[in-house]
């Protein structure tokens, strides 16, 4: 069959076919569509020629089939040593044979690259770092999205997430009014709290303008608050634009590369727009390397760098609380076991472990941090990163997953875990409601308004 | 025979010398022609100084056995792959038998290793590669992700290494085993261009890439001087 009426080769660019898609309840019409999508080879093959390069083709030929890489995987430690886990195999069985086939690929070798590119692979990053050769295999799961993508070979939510970001430049349905909205009603909501307190919009020349989630004004509209309350607190000049304000790219995790321009340069808009001083994101991982890392480069920007200084939150209240802007209350201090999830985004693939630690040097009692085993770079993915939490499909397999960091956590007898990224808070909180170890996990910010001194001008 | 013998050790090992050099040249030149800022998504030029400290430093954590947390977790396997290197990159130029063909036909030579130094060399390298091969066919991924290349590379490598050993003990058949030594090297080196034998150059490019990638976009200066390797 050609063109399904879901599952097709066209992104979703219109509000209708977004909210027709939706409607495919779990995307049952769409996978059955998906059994019968016919590959275009042609495309394929086009693509290849564009965009499989030296790099990619040197990663395949020259991989040793050491298996070095096997125990790095936490899908291979998860399942049992599978073979059939291990990353070389992963990418050799799916980007590999595509590349060796020369894009002469049916619809159940898709498929089955489709459940190998999202449920076998987070692209964490993590077996990279093991790798003698130096081959990345997370970077070839991301650039194989965008391969599947390409052909409509690409997760049900996945494909409503990448077209929200055509439509609504939001990962989810949250226009700017919607936004607008929620600041006015969240600054109204606590102002009794804390007097004063406001949500400049496109204020020019702020010190900082803030970005964040799209599901913080839509599902957790107190994270938008706490935002404020913190910077309010600490005094800081702000501001967030009305336009260009999420962060996010699930784009990105679909590998909708023409989305992801499309997203980061709205945001770079904002900024050249109100020209603040710098940029800070929210706790969000994906965000930060969709709009920190990787979002200069699908904007063109030769440099690699966004227009302007942008850092992620961790930096802000690491910077924060090390000048004093905002002080902790040392009685209120975290005195149970506490530790501290590493998010891949930005840990790893952006170098700021050392932030977060800093932070718990003033947050936690002395003696009360434990950190994982491994940490930092080498931490393990949460289980549910690069979009595997959001894809009904892939479920089990997801719950499957959360068992490394289950047991990492476990291991450190911590009642606490600190999770400055979305998709790591999501990932532990369902490895607590499916395997019950009795922990509680928190963003930074709610941790911080309940611990900070309040300056007595700003108290209510 | 010896007119065989005389066309490898001669001609022969030229034209292989000249596929080897010109095809990995030919390879790296490759390699970095095809490096692209918007694919890759590093800004290799605009921050060269620091894509070229990560790059190096990648490599130079690498070559170090035992020097990076990837080696360390595998610390038989690391051994056995140094001890099989060391003899691979070594001997090739620097064996005392090979510097005096080298004299010969060019007229100069690499300074050769002594001799004793040549033999323990050779011996540890076979026993390395014995023990790689023996891994390959009894773990369940290796056994999975083996190709009948990487067997088949792993064999003609294996065969120059006891070829080689076998001639240098002067036992009965030694120009068949000096034959064979010759001709499994050659085709050794004709294949490396056209095979992952190739890494043997670009493992360094690969390297430096990724360390670059990670010195440039991924985290650099802010992750402090080098990247935890």
């Amino acid at each position: 069959m050609p063109e399904g009426k879901f599952c097709n080769k066209k992104p979703v660019n219109t509000e209708e076919d977004l909210k027709s898609l939706l409607a495919d309840k779990g995307g049952k019409q769409y996978y059955m569509e998906m059994a019968e999508l016919e590959v275009d080879v042609q495309k394929l093959q086009d693509a290849l020629r564009r965009t499989c390069a030296s790099r990619t083709l040197t990663w395949l030929e020259i991989c040793a089939r050491c298996g070095m890489c096997a125990e790095s995987c936490f899908f291979y430690r998860i399942s049992n040593r599978d073979p059939e886990q291990v990353p070389a195999f992963k990418i050799q069985s799916t980007l590999g044979e595509i590349v060796r086939r020369k894009g002469n690929v049916d619809n159940a070798f898709m498929r089955r690259a489709m459940e190998y590119a999202w449920a076998r692979c987070t692209c964490c990053n993590r077996c990279g770092m093991f790798c003698p050769n130096g081959i990345d295999t997370g970077v070839m799961f991301s650039y194989l999205r965008g391969l599947l993508y390409a052909q409509g070979f690409v997760p049900w939510e996945l494909k409503i997430g990448a077209g929200m970001h055509r439509v609504y430049r939001a990962q989810m349905d949250v226009t700017s009014e919607d936004w607008l909205e929620t600041c006015e009603w969240m600054v109204e909501e606590n102002s009794e709290t804390w007097p004063g307190l406001d949500i400049p919009v496109d204020r020019q020349d702020a010190d900082i303008m803030y970005t964040l989630n799209a599901r913080e004004p839509k599902h957790y509209p107190e994270d938008v608050a706490e935002a404020a309350i913190l910077f309010h607190l600490a005094g800081e000049n702000w501001t967030v634009p009305s336009e260009g304000w999420e962060q996010t790219s699930l784009a990105m995790f679909a590998g909708d590369w023409e989305a992801c321009k499309l997203s980061v340069e709205n945001v770079y808009a904002a900024i050249e727009r109100l020209r603040p001083k710098r940029v800070i994101g929210t706790e969000c991982g994906h965000a930060h390397r969709a709009t920190v890392v990787e979002g200069p480069y699908w904007a063109g920007r030769p440099d690699g760098k966004p227009p302007t200084e942008y850092i992620h939150y961790v930096e802000w209240v690491a910077e924060a609380l090390r000048t004093g802007k905002l002080k902790i209350d040392p009685d209120k201090k975290i005195k149970e076991k506490v530790t501290l999830q590493d998010s891949c985004n930005y840990v790893r693939n952006h170098g700021l472990a050392k932030y977060t630690r800093e932070i718990m040097s003033y947050i936690v009692e002395e003696g009360c941090f434990v950190e994982m085993t491994p940490n930092r770079e080498y931490n393990y993915c949460c289980g549910g990163g690069g979009g595997f939490n959001g894809i009904g499909l892939f479920r089990a397999q997801r719950n499957q997953a959360l068992k490394a960091k289950r047991d990492q956590i476990a291991a450190t007898k911590a009642s606490l875990v600190i999770a400055p990224c979305h998709n790591c808070w999501d990932a532990i909180r369902d490895l607590e409601e499916e395997y019950r170890l009795g922990i509680r996990w928190t963003f930074l910010k709610p941790l911080l308004i309940s611990m900070v001194i309040v300056p007595e001008h700003l108290a209510g | 025979m010896k007119q065989t013998l005389a066309f490898l050790a001669g001609p022969g090992l030229t034209a292989a010398l000249l596929i080897f050099f010109c095809g990995l040249t030919f390879k790296l030149v490759w390699y970095f022609r095809g490096l692209d800022w918007r694919l890759e998504r590093v800004a290799y030029r605009p921050q060269m100084s620091a894509g070229m400290a990560g790059g190096l430093h990648s490599i130079y954590r690498w070559l170090l056995p035992y020097g990076t947390h990837g080696w360390r977790s595998h610390p038989l396997l690391t051994l056995y792959f140094f001890l099989f290197h060391a003899g691979l990159v070594l001997l090739p130029p620097f064996l005392l038998g090979h510097t005096v063909v080298f004299g010969q036909i060019f007229g100069f030579s690499p300074p050769a290793l002594p001799q004793l130094a040549g033999d323990v060399l050779a011996v540890l390298s076979l026993i390395g590669g014995l023990l790689l091969l023996l891994r390959r066919v009894s773990l369940p991924e290796t056994r999975l992700l083996g190709t009948f290349s990487d067997y088949a590379l792993s064999s003609i490598v294996l065969l120059v290494l006891v070829s080689g050993l076998l001639a240098r003990m002067h036992t009965e058949n030694y120009d068949l085993w000096l034959l064979l030594h010759i001709a499994a090297g050659e085709l050794t080196l004709i294949l490396a261009p056209f095979t992952k034998l190739s890494h043997m150059v670009l493992f360094f490019a690969a390297r430096w890439q990724l360390g670059a990638d990670y010195a440039v976009k991924r985290g650099g200066h802010r992750r402090g001087p080098c990247f935890p390797w």
